[in-house]
């Protein structure tokens, strides 16, 4: 009996040492960029932007010699909180900034509970606070996000890359032998401050895409600008150059917004009903929500804002063949395999299935992608702008593959799974738009080819990613596999688009 | 035979029977085994979503069933080892969500009596207990509420004090604390408690348990009502309309009665029992009307 009291104390001595620290977030580490990209102020730019800056004062001025003085006065006295906050904003800016956009989404990636009558409430952009919460972080308004926030971020900082290496004006680590340099790249010109250039375009941006949000946001901006002020990488006459070219650069994005058509994307009542409508006119069976009390379509015409690198004709051009008809063999037997893996599931398949799933509550899709890039852009350890560039392409592919999606699941306004056969019960949530193609295939396939062309040694890694993402939606049972294959298909012929431009942008 | 789990769901969706209570001050005596089969059904239609009450459409009522081998044998007066082990499966009325199932998490405990003295014509008894379980197949803990079980490993150290009057009526009084080891997922981030994790570890929280039932008890008849407190030292709350998660601040209040019949005088032979339970209060949990009836055989070995 005494053994067995041994055993047990044994066995919750290895509970307690198999605890692992759980790290909250994946570290950005200190780290000096492999070049400094002097030409990027002249690599094609996605909107054509013209900004100003004027010169700065002398490194012999007076004003200049004072903003040197209390730099090195603020680094006598740093706290221990100050000196957390340069290493937080050490990293890189623009994956700083990715990662708290993929926390905000996650945050914010909540469909608006159902009424008591059984209609749902819309979140509203004026009213932000109250339920239900405005945005609803859903994919399409995430991969909008995520584009709008990284392009302006790259074309700003294309602008501050310019000016830097126009007025030549060092930073104050480099300027003052008395200053220390607690930051990676103060090697750089410190005339425009690319974390002024950052805190000004997310403070801006963010406002707008997650107003919730605003004194959260403000704060880390507030905290990017002293870092490089602290640090000793920018004087403050650096960090208020910065924030004129974000701020400047950003305006035109919002304009860009404004008028990208999202406003009308909801629809209304009469315009689901149309689509419906003109499913049925075609002899197919039209596809009808799932949830109960059934949800109004999600975003169905986000299909029709603009694209970054397509003209609608182009998106046109591109779009997939129509589905299977619904009523056809071919379509029945869609159906039959659906059902057979949604029966058979095993549990390396559901593993697979929730490893993708990205549902509510996550930073969806595009999030996850943005995840993926994120470990190889720490690696590469390319300058500011360099990386911003990357960013806003996987992006921008991801929203125009999204928005191209989008059109054609309302153009097909194809049944899912389960809308043919009740009896196909799925192992994570039905999203609430039509299944053909599936997203999920489009914003990977869209993801992977922009990294596959970024780290090319890579790129099958990333496309077998993408299928296991595309699959992940047939195990689970909410997919045909026509809306997987066509969807991947569909993804990496319009990211194409994205790719060709950056080819031929001066950065290679 | 006089100690048997009472495998009472208190979990919510579908939480493992992990404390199933081995709440009473009642031993085997040595060589002795006493064991048999359980079934439990344990379904709600209505979960508190944070501290707010709700019914969810796209689920309707969640129903977890289980059939589980329990079992105690005495090692000597003072010692007996327990051990509990349930095949699990969930439903949902409505929804598409596809229902789960498997064997769930194997418990095996130590209970320990520590103290038995007899005041006049009633007795007072200290036991301790100390019981682990972990999972022994790979179910998600991830598909709430659908999931099987919460997947961690757990440690657990109850105290119980029992008085036992005259005429056979009683009272049991019990206070636990469950260490719970973190969580694997299939996913590389979540967001808990306002943060995105980018991990596929789930750190949850540790749980306490109480447990008092009183009631009347002779060498064949046991009959109480019991209430039983259970609470997550942290955790948070399922946000409006999202999904439940395994980190979530698991509370509850159930209350219920029990009631055992043992067909000889003796320790051995056949014994039935059966309870029921329903959850007067909780948060992000669901408001479950619990049953179980369990046959058991004792016998010396």
């Amino acid at each position: 009996m005494k053994n067995i009291f041994l055993l047990l104390a044994l066995a919750s001595f290895n509970f307690f040492a198999c605890q692992e620290e759980i790290s909250v977030t994946e570290q950005l580490p200190h780290f000096q960029a492999v070049a400094k990209d002097e030409n990027a102020g002249d690599w094609t730019p996605i909107l054509p932007i013209t900004v100003y800056l004027i010169a700065p004062d002398d490194v012999q001025s007076v004003a200049y010699q004072a903003e040197l003085a209390s730099i090195k006065q603020m680094q006598a006295n740093l706290t221990v909180e100050q000196r957390e906050i340069i290493k937080f904003w050490d990293g890189g800016g623009s994956l700083r900034w990715n990662q708290i956009l993929r926390e905000l989404v996650a945050k914010n990636n909540l469909p608006p509970a159902p009424n008591a009558d059984n209609t749902y409430p819309a979140p509203d952009a004026n009213n932000p606070f109250n339920y239900p919460i405005f945005p609803f972080a859903n994919p399409p308004y995430t991969c909008r996000s995520f584009s709008y926030f990284c392009a302006a971020q790259y074309e700003a900082l294309q602008k501050a890359w310019h000016f830097k290496f126009l007025y030549n004006r060092a930073s104050p680590a480099m300027n003052d032998s008395g200053i220390e340099a607690l930051m990676g790249n103060t090697n750089l010109p410190s005339y425009p401050s690319e974390e002024g250039v950052m805190a000004s375009v997310a403070e801006k941006a963010l406002k707008l895409l997650f107003p919730a949000d605003s004194a959260k946001i403000y704060q880390y901006a507030t905290d990017q600008r002293n870092a490089a002020i602290w640090s000793g990488k920018a004087s403050p006459s650096d960090v208020a150059a910065g924030n004129s070219i974000g701020n400047a650069v950003c305006a035109e994005f919002i304009s860009r917004a404004k008028t990208d058509g999202m406003k009308t994307a909801g629809g209304n009542p009469t315009l689901w009903q149309a689509l419906a409508d003109s499913s049925i006119a075609k002899g197919q069976i039209p596809w009808t929500s799932l949830e109960s009390p059934a949800r109004p379509p999600m975003l169905p015409f986000y299909g029709g804002i603009k694209c970054w690198f397509m003209t609608s004709d182009q998106m046109f051009a591109v779009r997939p063949a129509p589905p299977y008809p619904t009523n056809s063999p071919e379509m029945a037997a869609q159906v039959a395999e659906v059902k057979k893996y949604a029966k058979e599931i095993t549990r390396e398949r559901l593993a697979i299935v929730h490893k993708w799933a990205d549902g509510v509550g996550t930073y969806t899709p595009p999030g996850h992608w943005n995840d993926i890039a994120a470990e190889y852009l720490i690696d590469a350890a390319w300058s500011e702008v360099r990386t911003a560039r990357a960013l806003a392409y996987l992006n921008i592919a991801i929203h125009d593959a999204g928005v191209a999606c989008w059109e054609t699941k309302f153009y097909y306004f194809n049944p899912r799974p389960t809308n043919m056969d009740a009896e196909i019960k799925t192992s994570t949530g039905i999203p609430n738009f039509p299944a053909y193609t599936s997203g999920h295939s489009t914003f990977s396939a869209a993801g992977a080819n922009v990294l596959g062309y970024l780290f090319p040694t890579q790129a099958a890694y990333f496309d077998n990613e993408a299928l296991q993402a595309s699959n992940s939606r047939l195990y689970g049972g909410i997919h045909y596999r026509q809306d997987c294959v066509e969807g991947l298909e569909h993804g990496k012929r319009v990211s194409n688009f994205t790719i060709d431009f950056a080819k031929a942008d001066g950065a290679n | 035979m006089k100690t048997v789990f009472t495998p009472l769901f208190f979990l919510l969706l579908g939480m493992q029977v992990h404390a199933q209570t081995m709440t009473d001050g009642l031993l085997l005596p040595k060589k002795v085994l006493c064991t048999g089969l359980a079934y439990g059904h344990d379904s709600w239609n209505e979960y508190w979503e944070g501290g707010l009450k709700r019914t969810n459409g796209n689920i309707g009522t969640v129903t977890t069933q289980s059939v589980g081998l329990e079992g105690a044998y005495g090692l000597d007066d003072k010692v007996n080892i327990l051990y509990g082990l349930p095949y699990v499966w969930t439903q949902a009325s409505a929804g598409t969500l596809a229902g789960q199932s498997d064997f769930q998490d194997l418990t095996l405990a130590l209970k320990y009596l520590a103290l038995d003295q007899a005041i006049g014509t009633s007795a007072i008894r200290l036991h301790a207990l100390l019981a682990g379980s972990f999972p022994i197949t790979d179910y998600t803990p991830d598909f709430l509420p659908m999931s099987i079980g919460m997947g961690s490993k757990n440690l657990s150290l109850r105290g119980i004090f029992s008085l036992d009057l005259k005429h056979g009526f009683y009272t049991d009084l019990s206070a636990a604390y469950i260490w719970r080891s973190n969580v694997e997922i299939d996913r590389t981030s979540y967001f808990y408690d306002g943060k995105l994790i980018n991990s596929n570890q789930v750190d949850i929280a540790n749980r306490s348990d109480f447990h008092l039932a009183v009631g009347y008890r002779n060498d064949k008849l046991q009959a109480n009502i019991f209430y039983n407190p259970s609470f997550t030292l942290g955790g948070d709350d399922i946000r409006r309309q999202d999904m439940p998660f395994v980190a979530n601040n698991l509370d509850m209040q159930r209350v219920g009665a029990l009631c055992r019949y043992h067909f000889t005088r003796n320790f051995t032979g056949w014994e039935i029992n059966a309870s029921a339970s329903y959850v007067v209060a909780g948060r992000n949990v669901g408001q479950s009307t619990a049953f179980m009836l369990g046959l058991f055989y004792a016998f010396a070995i």
